[in-house]
């Protein structure tokens, strides 16, 4: 017995060893393998970079601080500057410049909605009811003066190197100053606002005649994003206290850094004039989707990016510092909001259209959204601060970054068959529309939030 | 952490392919096919909805988290009992002992 398992032992055990060829095999394939990684670490910054962001794309010049764009999964297209496209969004005839007091807060003030949403609105009493929104808000306040967004460029200018290498240098400025992300765009003419709106004492006379006509016409447009904040989001309705708290977070940083950035500029011997939420020139869409950083969504005039949907604010610099401007990006967006409609399932003002097309508006198209039923609910909310409920529900915006999320929007940029899929994915999960607990951080005064009484 | 755990991925399908191998070769090439592919495809959604599951808990989404236990460990329990049943681990006939009998 002992003599028949020594026997089946010995023929067993050549099966368990490694042969010295195989050895060697094995040694050298495990050589080479970590001869190339090696290699990617050890090659020049350009060729490694070459090699290990082969698959992203690039869109104008690259950041040193920020050297690989982060989309998201979003597969992204980019498309030429023409007089016929703003990115993706069809110019069908001659698009005006707005007057400023004809944007939605602006009829609220000037008694054209409710007389309800002229109260919310006095004094951005719907935001600064929330006293941590009142304390943001008031920072964001600071900037508004002429002399903080514009002043006349130093008369000396100071030598800079090329374009390229100057837009590289304003971007990583713009990263330096804390941005998410940055793109710098052709400024389209039709951006620019006709007038600014006058004083609010005008605006609630509904006295337009102090309003001022902007002139300014710059070549560029250096767009600065800064995101909402993804967990505040997650655990907020889009109507709470904290709603307006998200806006005021990326409106006064994006403000602080397009303040910084002209002044540079204009310290530099160039024309600069800075555009954020208490003092714009200019509409801010049409900004974003020249610098290559959104597409229009179902919303209306909300420009998605590929990777933070619309859970973003945009502060811009205008000016005439030689640049090389992005490019607008294609990620399928309109496919996605042609199919998708979730945010008009979830407003709670129903001002989200479900029309499946865009209509004109102004000399292009977009979704015929309701702006007056918007800026009603936000100004007259008496459960929160604002609104941002359609940003909260939208799936490409609503997910913490993961390889399934990573691909779920990889599905969504190809088409309407895959956004569809995408749309029903993202119900099934529950995502957008859940509220999770864990993360909310933030105080509620309910009884702050009612809207004034008239006196 | 995240090269360990594709490390121990790897690890464990190489386990299974070494545990399955003795039983999913059979006379038929096409059931020896059909035999690793479900092995392969078992694999595959088991590791994604641990980790779908996993990531999902972690960040506190409760509906993807118990849709994803139901979707994917569903998916693998019908699988494996399939896979089982084709490799002759379930459902074998019992040896008939009659003729040590006599």
């Amino acid at each position: 017995m002992s003599r028949f398992s020594d026997h089946e032992g010995k023929q067993q055990q050549p099966k368990l060893q490694m042969n010295r060829r195989n050895f060697l095999k094995a040694g050298a394939a495990s050589a080479l393998g970590m001869g190339i990684l090696g290699a990617v670490n050890a090659l020049p910054a350009k060729a490694a970079d070459a090699v290990t962001n082969a698959s992203v794309p690039q869109n104008g010049a690259k950041s040193k601080l920020h050297p690989v764009i982060d989309y998201g999964g979003a597969s992204v297209r980019f498309v030429e500057h023409n007089d016929q496209w703003l990115g993706t969004s069809k110019l069908v005839g001659t698009v005006k410049n707005t007057h400023e007091a004809e944007m939605g807060f602006a009829l609220a003030c000037r008694g054209k909605l409710t007389p309800e949403s002229q109260r919310g609105y006095y004094h951005f009493q719907f935001v600064m009811k929330h006293p941590l929104n009142a304390a943001i808000g008031g920072v964001a306040m600071n900037l508004a003066p002429e002399e903080m967004v514009d002043g006349k460029p130093s008369p000396t200018k100071l030598p800079i190197p090329d374009p390229e290498q100057m837009s590289q240098h304003i971007k990583d400025c713009a990263y330096f100053l804390r941005a998410d992300e940055v793109g710098i765009g052709k400024m389209p003419a039709f951006a620019y606002y006709s007038h600014k709106m006058p004083s609010q004492d005008d605006m609630l006379k509904d006295d337009l005649t102090n309003a001022m006509p902007v002139t300014e016409r710059l070549p560029y447009v250096i767009v600065v994003m800064i995101d909402q904040h993804l967990e505040t989001m997650l655990a907020s309705t889009g109507y709470d206290g904290i709603s307006a708290g998200q806006s005021m977070r990326s409106y006064h940083t994006t403000g602080v850094v397009t303040v910084i950035l002209a002044n540079y500029i204009r310290s530099l011997g160039y024309s600069a004039r800075a555009h954020h939420l208490t003092n714009y020139a200019a509409a801010m869409p049409p900004c974003i989707i020249a610098a290559g950083l959104g597409e229009l969504t179902r919303t209306g005039d909300c420009a998605a990016h590929p990777r933070m949907g619309f859970r973003h604010k945009v502060a811009a610099v205008t000016t005439d510092l030689p640049l090389v401007p992005d490019k607008p990006l294609d990620f399928g967006m309109l496919d996605f909001c042609r199919v998708c409609g979730k945010c008009a399932e979830n407003c709670p003002s129903g001002a989200i259209t479900f029309d499946k097309e865009p209509v004109e508006y102004n000399g292009y198209l977009r979704w015929n959204s309701d702006m007056k039923k918007c800026t009603v609910f936000r100004t007259t909310n008496q459960e929160g601060s604002s609104c941002g409920r359609c940003m909260k529900v939208c799936p490409w915006n609503s997910k913490e970054q993961s390889w399934f999320h990573t691909a779920g929007t990889w599905i969504g940029s190809h088409g309407e068959a895959s956004s569809s899929l995408l749309k029903k994915i993202d119900d099934m999960f529950g995502y957008g529309d859940e509220q999770i607990e864990k993360y909310k951080w933030w105080l509620e005064w309910p009884e702050l939030y009612k809207v004034p009484a008239a006196h | 952490m995240g090269t360990f755990l594709v490390f121990l991925g790897g690890i464990l399908f190489l386990a299974g392919i070494i545990f399955i191998k003795p039983r999913a070769k059979k006379d038929q090439k096409w059931k020896t096919v059909l035999n690793w592919s479900l092995y392969v495809i078992w694999y595959l959604i088991t590791v994604t909805g641990i980790s779908f599951v996993y990531i999902n808990s972690i960040v506190g989404h409760v509906k993807a988290t118990s849709t994803a236990i139901f979707l994917f460990l569903g998916l693998s329990v019908v699988l494996a009992v399939v896979l089982a049943r084709l490799l002759g681990f379930l459902g074998k006939q019992k040896r008939t002992n009659s003729s040590v009998e006599v």
